[in-house]
């Protein structure tokens, strides 16, 4: 059995559900982002584990323990806030103890766990400072220290890095791995950024108007993206309508230009099938390899230089699709208006839909 | 582009030509103020003929009356502020946290006490607990009438008071409780095991304490000054004394009125200094 097990939750709130039978099991030890747009349901269901909104329906166990009517002072789950939630009427150290305190710990094995705690973050010298004397990302820190502290059995993160500034929210948010590694807690990420989601998760949760699109790896949600939806929240996407011409040898047709598809559900489509196909910008290249799949003409209508990476947008037939290459100072780019070749592979060519 | 800079330049210049009449209306506003203050401080200081002197503060500081009054009404501001606290920071607490769809209705309701005149209130007063309460269409009665015992007397003056001091009260700690965002710090206790009580009496309190003072405050201004309820419940509170006072003494009121002025500056400084730091706190965050 799962560590934490999600089992038909469901939330609703007046007639529209904002989290509906979710499922989800989480082994110890897991850091599982929950990721998704705006309305979700992604922060619901983490305040369902936490014990600040009741499930209309479904169970949630935690440690083969069922928590699901417990109170959320009753559930031993720490929570960092996206607004840090630090009260500003303690000093650094009083709020790592407060939930020691709660628990009447002893004067010394309190001192002792906030000593950790502030080496653990690192603010050893800021001790006796009040929050607001304290950074955005020294705050979220000492968050992080104060929910430790109790050594929860679940963390659970609401888009702790939102409030921040962009290179405070990559440090701090390697430093939550980190820690959460060393600690070896099991943890939930909310997110609704892409790259936060896939660069610190083990897995992410998909969610799309209250339900679990997708459930996988960084590495299964980017490249094996099962919906048209997973496919374009995560990374940039291609899209096109294309029309099944040979159903058992992946063969499609854009626009008159042909493509080839390692999808296997293609094998259930029939001759004549409208389908929508989605390619990552980053799976063309220029074709150095004539004879292999899906070398198509193209014309090249626009370059745009994004920093790392350049983009160039080429028309395949009617249809225009992006093109990503690593920049590099030597990088031979074709001048715009000319004809080239693009390739890329039929495995990247992924079938997500009917048309 | 460089035109749009002139103007603004201009603007910026315009301003400064305006401070001047900004200056004269300060000025004037202070006049409007300061003069009946300063009016009121000399007429106090000239109870002995062509001298100055401190002769009508020390007549009034030293009438028996004066203490046994000043201290009576300080004591009921005191109880007023505490029962104010325990009313109002339990409820505007829950409404924020639970029914922020009232809060209109609850604002309302706190307003009353203003639109409604006092004298309305204590005349209510008066006629509900200056007789025996009775069991509704019948002759059966449940209490003798409150106001004929001290205590009962000065329970519902409090009660009274409390009214008057609703609006100030609530809109003070429910401002408070707007800026220190009491939902998240709520929720954050919880999670780390704090329940209710310890939430209410470790986090939300302390972090309220320039909101309470203010309102604190502001209800002990009421209650010193507030001679209507006082009157019409007969009861000897430091108002009607002075009122009392004024109609026999010229001097001495006047020198207790520059004295509660005084008070009441040196409470507002109190306010000043202690919000003043919580402002700085926010904006730092």
């Amino acid at each position: 059995m799962a560590y934490l097990t999600l089992s038909n939750i469901s939330k609703q709130f007046g007639d529209s559900y904002a989290v509906e039978n979710f499922n989800l099991d989480i082994e110890k030890g897991e850091f599982v982002s929950f990721l998704g747009p705006s309305g979700c349901g992604k922060t619901t269901t983490l305040r369902v584990v936490a014990g600040f909104e009741i499930p209309t329906s479904g169970m949630i166990t935690l440690g083969g323990v069922d928590i699901t009517d417990k109170a959320p002072n009753q559930r031993n789950v720490g929570m960092i806030f996206q607004a840090y939630a630090l009260f500003p009427n303690m000093t650094v150290s009083q709020n790592i103890g407060f939930g020691l305190r709660i628990h009447k710990e002893p004067e010394s094995a309190i001192k002792q766990r906030v000593d950790e705690m502030l080496s653990l973050i690192n603010l050893e010298k800021h001790a006796d400072k009040y929050p607001y004397q304290l950074s955005g990302g020294q705050q979220q820190r000492v968050a992080l220290a104060r929910a430790l502290a109790n050594r929860p059995q679940v963390l659970l993160l609401d888009e702790p890095l939102s409030a921040l500034d962009a290179k405070i929210r990559v440090s701090l948010r390697a430093e939550i791995r980190a820690i959460q590694k060393r600690l070896g807690i099991t943890a939930i990420f909310v997110t609704h950024d892409q790259e936060e989601a896939l660069s610190i998760s083990d897995r992410i949760v998909v969610m799309y108007e209250g339900k679990a699109e997708q459930v996988g790896t960084p590495f299964e949600i980017y490249n094996f993206p099962k919906t048209q939806f997973v496919a374009n929240f995560v990374g940039s996407l291609n899209n096109a309508d294309a029309e099944v011409l040979d159903p058992t040898n992946g063969l499609l047709s854009v626009d008159g230009v042909q493509f080839r598809t390692a999808d296997a559900e293609m094998v259930n489509r029939r001759r004549g099938d409208k389908v929508r196909i989605s390619i990552r910008p980053e799976r063309f290249s220029f074709a150095a390899e004539p004879l292999k799949d899906n070398v198509v003409d193209c014309l090249i209508e626009n370059i745009t230089f994004l920093g790392s990476v350049v983009r160039i947008q080429v028309k395949i037939g009617n249809t225009k699709f992006n093109m990503d290459t690593f920049n590099n100072p030597f990088l031979d780019l074709p001048a715009i208006g000319s004809k080239e070749q693009v390739m890329c592979s039929k495995e990247a060519v992924l079938v997500l839909g009917t048309a | 582009m460089n035109l749009s800079r002139y103007h603004i330049t201009r603007r910026t210049g315009d301003r400064r030509g305006f401070s001047f009449w900004s200056w004269i209306w300060f000025f004037l506003g202070a006049l409007y103020f300061i003069l009946p203050l300063y009016a009121t401080l000399d007429f106090s200081l000239r109870m002995e003929r062509d001298k100055i002197s401190l002769l009508a503060y020390q007549k009034a500081f030293a009438a028996p009356e004066f203490l046994k009054t000043f201290i009576y009404s300080n004591v009921l501001a005191v109880i007023t502020i505490f029962v104010s606290i325990l009313v109002i920071v339990p409820a505007a607490y829950w409404i924020r946290l639970r029914l922020p769809e009232a809060r209109r209705v609850i604002e309302y309701i706190t307003i009353l006490s203003i639109v409604i005149p006092a004298i309305v209130l204590a005349h209510g007063l008066n006629t509900v607990y200056g007789a025996p309460i009775k069991i509704p269409f019948t002759d059966v009665a449940l209490t003798g009438a409150i106001l004929n015992t001290r205590f009962g007397t000065n329970f519902v003056v409090v009660m009274g008071y409390t009214v008057l001091a609703l609006p100030l009260m609530y809109r003070s700690i429910d401002t408070g409780m707007r800026t220190v965002d009491v939902l998240t710090l709520t929720e954050a206790a919880q999670s780390l095991g704090a329940n209710w009580f310890t939430i209410i009496t470790r986090v939300i309190l302390p972090n309220l304490r320039g909101s309470l003072l203010s309102g604190a405050l502001l209800t002990f201004a009421i209650v010193v000054g507030e001679v209507t309820i006082s009157t019409v419940l007969y009861v000897q509170t430091f108002s009607p004394y002075l009122w009392l006072l004024g109609q026999h003494r010229a001097y001495e009121p006047a020198a207790l009125s520059f004295a509660s002025f005084l008070m009441i500056w040196a409470s507002m400084g109190i306010i000043q200094l202690v919000t003043g730091g919580q402002g700085q706190t926010s904006s730092a965050r």
